[in-house]
């Protein structure tokens, strides 16, 4: 809001008589801003972050690129011998049919778990926010435990509880009558073996997704509730008008960063279902692992993740174009 | 620019932490080796008295070992050989030379063989530790399934387990122990090591090779007749049609409660007896049964071979380490120590007096190993025959998920290689 | 009679709060009743809630496996480092982001984001052609920059959130009287700040405790320098795994975790009362 008001008033919104008439130089006048030490500033914040990202994210990045344009097998990996093969690996990838329907799978899997992510963690933020010291403070480590509980074991665990033979979900529903799920293999059958992953990966989501709403929803000015009280709003109502919109950044960045992770979901389903039963739950790392690194195809697996990020990107193409639309209004 | 101070405070603290530990060839003239051993390999005790027996026997050469963990151990394997400081000997799994030597990564032994003895390895061991002609894994030892089961059990339903020498007289005696509170067999659905087994009985195969091409035969008659044979089994007992013998263990399961055999290495009934020592000294071996009488069940061959990476710098040393560990001497001691297969089939009689490590190298004998080409790594990955197995179990038509689980394997194989 | 209708009022609430524990634990609690348990009770044809016979086996295998203490050491090292790094640098350029304008600030914002993206598990053979040829294999500082770096763009992406949430005004008013700028920042904003710089560090917490994949990769021969998740790991051998020594070493993963939480919870409060102040 700040910066919108300094474009409109380039000159400072506060007279500095202070200050000696500075000389015209370049740097601290031109634009007027305000209590700023220099343009320098941003620059030297951000510059920790710049060199880091260009030393140890972009440098492997092109050099992965370099590796999906190359036939780079175990072999390069060892002796270096790689030779350029234009875009073989690519046309290898998107030739292959299996492949379109693992992409349809995967956007599938990230919506389903995207909604019901989002939808339980607004609903647990808002309770969370309603309680009291003591409930928020019990919710709330109940979610951390939940959270920080090891990927591996919260897999395992969700293993035992539907195990066919050794389950306790098939020993209740039996006990209740349900004799049909006697030994039921909730693993063999690919529609159960899918809900499953989506209720594993939606418990393990909704802590992150739902703390962080809740600490967006403790910087809304609870003058803005009472306001709305006195007008006679419902609940509903002072939701849409008044929590949303204050919160609707963070949300949004919680919703992108959700769908971030879930197209990238790996290690719960390698350990559960292994990507099967068939093809039933094999989503695109999945598919990247199967198909690329089990068998050291170092050139197939960059390629197949580079198909990756491309499509992720386009999914959240959208939400950047809103965040910058916003910012230029915001900021 | 406080970070960045920070990053060096911080990285500076740590590097003071993870001084390099790699070693070389010091003054004295020793060498010193880097050796990876699996973890349960062999154990803390052998490590010690080889090491000192070598050691003293070879004063000029130092060993270092170092014991490696099976999860990931894959990726490890790749790192160490792409490094330039590799270690000097590795023990991989028997099955996973032929990528690693395809890689260009391991040092060829070609022309070792004859002086460590090669013409009397087991060849579900030397087979697959070579890759096209040459020799990159030097057997070390080897294990494979055995039926493990309880005596007393036998003896209550009047079963004589010394008389179960075909696969007929085998399902008999399961489905007559196969009754009250008793698992006649505890067979999980996707054990399937042990279906291949079954089909290489039949005269069947998992993948067969045509000119550069592997192809998946599950489909073929012989292996449909083994899997069949494996349903039959498999319904004495309530073994999980969903799972493999890992989750959950089945040496646990049988610990737990009354299961009257299970198809495991020797070793799980010392696991069996550990959980629950109640049936220490109720556990018996027999090989898994053939077709016939004359010859024992094919198994599959699991063990370990060493290899040398092309990147080690002492690779006179790792020879000499090599030489002695799979010489006759301490295969002998080892054999004994671990209850393993020794790598020759000259060595059985050492361990005739353990009934497990017997019956297992009566198995050995007619081991084999899966498909020695890199590209079974890729259906390993996906293991179409896992899901394959559950389906028929749980009532699908055999033939037409064995006809698409071959089609997985053909182009799981052709992608990985 | 009042209290009797709030009470009745927030009976779905409270309903609610105790489904949302319920859900959260019972996994939690399988795995830490497991820790307790016999191995051939673990995966029992008769399973059952509450353990038949209790043991304390399982956390005596975990904690007494060689080398514990040095893996624990250096976990606790490589994920402060990395946390600590990760705030520090985030901070500053969330600020920066948030709060100045430049040229390039959309790119830098881009870049954050498609950072968030990055696709670690192609990553680490660049990485580790990367170390090799530089001879960073083997060290736990490069661990600790690659945990950075993973965890960097979600904080600065959450950081940059919450500060731009904080109404400038409060800063100005401090900087009217008389604070400098950083010294508003410290005092006004830093405080408000607490919930995002909690749900960032412990995000970074749980991202660089658990990493196993880079941890197997590029530690090779040192194995002094091994970190816990691939300690954890030695529970698997070839009879399967150790399930109750992986669930006891689970829980004593996750005690941490609960532990920085209720530190930092104070700091929510704070954060809160700070938020009244400002109303």
């Amino acid at each position: 809001m700040s910066v919108i008001r300094e474009r409109d008033v380039p000159r400072p919104l506060f007279p500095r008589p202070a200050r000696p008439p500075a000389p015209p130089g370049p740097d601290t006048e031109r634009r007027g801003w305000r209590h700023s030490p220099g343009r320098a500033w941003p620059y030297l914040l951000v510059a920790p972050t710049v060199l880091g990202m260009l030393y140890l994210l972009v440098y492997p990045l092109v050099r992965t690129v370099l590796i999906s344009l190359q036939d780079f097998r175990l072999r390069q990996l060892i002796r270096g011998d790689a030779r350029f093969v234009g875009l073989r690996n690519y046309e290898t990838l998107l030739t292959d049919g299996r492949f379109w329907q693992v992409v349809r799978r995967t956007f599938l899997f990230m919506a389903v778990n995207v909604v019901l992510i989002m939808l339980l963690a607004t609903l647990v933020a808002l309770v969370i926010e309603r309680l009291g010291r003591r409930g928020r403070t019990a919710v709330l480590s109940a979610l951390v435990l939940a959270w920080a509980m090891p990927v591996i074991a919260a897999t395992t665990v969700f293993q035992w509880l539907f195990h066919s033979e050794f389950g306790i979900v098939n020993q209740t529903l039996t006990a209740l009558g349900f004799e049909s799920f006697d030994r039921y293999p909730w693993f063999a059958h690919g529609p159960a073996a899918f809900a499953i992953l989506v209720v594993l990966i939606v418990w393990q989501s909704v802590p992150f997704a739902a703390v962080t709403l809740y600490s967006a929803l403790t910087t809304v000015p609870p003058e803005l509730y009472e306001s709305a009280r006195i007008d006679g709003a419902t609940a509903g109502r002072i939701f849409r008008a008044v929590t949303f919109p204050m919160i609707r950044p963070i949300f949004m960045l919680v919703l992108s960063l959700e769908v971030i992770w879930t197209f990238k979901a790996f290690v719960q389903i390698w350990v559960m279902t292994n990507g099967g039963p068939g093809d039933a739950t094999t989503i695109l790392p999945v598919y990247a692992v199967q198909t690329a690194l089990s068998s050291q195809r170092y050139d197939l697996g960059s390629a197949a993740s580079m198909v990756t990020v491309v499509m992720m990107a386009g999914v959240l193409v959208l939400y950047f174009r809103q965040m910058f639309r916003q910012e230029g209004e915001a900021l | 620019m406080l970070a960045g101070l920070c990053a060096l405070v911080i990285a500076g603290g740590l590097a003071a932490c993870g001084g390099s530990g790699s070693s070389g060839d010091s003054a004295d003239g020793t060498t010193t080796i880097d050796v990876w051993l699996m973890r349960d390999s062999v154990s803390a005790a052998f490590q010690q008295e080889f090491v000192d027996g070598f050691e003293a026997a070879h004063p000029d050469i130092k060993v270092k070992v170092q014991i490696q963990e099976w999860d990931g151990i894959g990726e490890k394997v790749t790192a160490a050989l792409a490094s330039n400081d590799a270690p000097d000997v590795i023990e991989t799994g028997n099955t996973q030379v032929a990528q690693f030597a395809q890689s260009g990564g391991l040092l060829d032994l070609s022309d070792k063989v004859d002086e460590l003895g090669g013409k009397d390895w087991l060849r579900g061991l030397a087979e697959p530790g070579a890759y096209e002609g040459k020799q990159y894994g030097i057997p070390y030892y080897a294990a494979n399934r055995v039926v493990i089961y309880r005596t007393d059990l036998f003896r209550k339903a009047g079963v004589d387990a010394g008389t179960i020498k075909t696969r007929d007289q085998w399902i008999t005696a399961t489905k007559k122990l196969n009754t009250g509170g008793t698992q006649g067999i505890y067979l999980p659905g996707q054990m399937w090591y042990a279906l291949a087994g079954f089909i290489w009985d039949e005269g069947g195969d998992l993948a067969t090779r045509s000119g550069d091409d592997w192809k998946g035969t599950l489909d073929t008659p012989e292996a449909l007749r083994g899997m069949d044979f494996y349903k039959e089994l498999q319904a004495l007992g309530k073994g999980p049609r969903d799972s493999d013998e890992a989750e959950p263990p089945q040496a646990e399961v049988m610990a737990a409660g009354r299961v009257a055999q299970i198809i495991s290495t020797p070793g799980g009934a010392k696991v069996v007896a550990e959980s629950n020592p109640e049936l220490k000294g109720r556990l018996g071996f027999f090989p898994v049964p053939g077709k016939t009488a004359a010859q024992p069940g094919s198994v599959f061959i699991g063990g370990s071979d060493l290899v040398v990476p092309a990147a080690s710098g002492k690779q006179d040393a790792a020879l000499t380490f090599i030489g002695e560990l799979t010489g006759d001497t301490w295969q002998r001691k080892l054999a004994v120590a671990m209850s393993y297969v020794p790598n020759r089939t000259t060595l059985a009689d050492a361990v005739a007096s353990d009934p497990g490590t017997a019956a297992m190298a009566a198995g050995a004998a007619v081991g084999r190993a899966t498909p020695n080409t890199p590209g079974w790594a890729a259906v390993e990955a996906k293991n179409p025959l896992k899901d394959y197995m559950t389906a028929v179990l749980t009532g699908a038509d055999a033939r037409s998920e064995a006809t698409e689980a071959s089609q997985a394997i053909t182009s799981a194989m052709k992608s990985g290689s | 009679m009042s209290a009797v209708r709030s009470r009745l009022r927030r009976l779905p609430l409270h309903a609610a709060a105790g489904a949302t524990i319920v859900v959260c634990l019972f996994p939690v609690y399988w795995m830490v009743a497991t820790a307790f348990r016999p191995n051939r009770d673990i995966q029992s044809a008769d399973p059952r809630p509450l353990p038949r016979t209790w043991t304390l086996d399982h956390f005596r295998t975990a904690v007494g496996t060689e080398g514990f203490g040095v893996f624990w050491r250096n976990s606790v090292l490589v994920t402060l480092g990395a946390v600590l790094l990760a705030l520090i640098v985030a901070l500053g350029a969330s600020y920066a982001v948030a709060r100045m304008r430049w040229r390039g600030r959309r790119a830098f914002v881009l870049m954050v984001f498609i950072a968030q993206m990055a696709p670690w598990e192609a990553l680490i053979i660049p990485i580790y052609i990367i170390s090799r040829d530089t001879g960073m294999l083997d060290r736990l500082p490069t661990l600790t920059l690659i945990y950075f770096m993973m965890t960097l763009p979600f904080t600065i992406v959450v950081l940059r959130g919450f500060i731009a949430a904080i109404p400038a005004e409060l800063e100005e008013a401090a900087q009217v009287d008389g604070c400098t700028r950083a010294g508003a920042f410290r005092h006004i904003a830093f405080p408000l700040l607490a919930p995002g710089l909690m749900a960032t560090s412990l995000f970074g917490y749980i991202t660089a405790w658990n990493e196993f994949t880079y941890a197997n990769f590029l530690i090779i021969k040192h194995q002094d320098s091994r970190t816990l998740p691939v300690w954890l790991s030695s529970f698997q051998n070839v009879f399967g795994t150790d399930w109750g020594a992986t669930m006891a070493a689970s829980t004593l993963f996750a005690l941490p975790a609960l532990a920085v939480f209720l530190l930092l919870q104070r700091h929510v409060t704070t954060g809160f009362a700070a938020g009244a102040v400002k109303g």
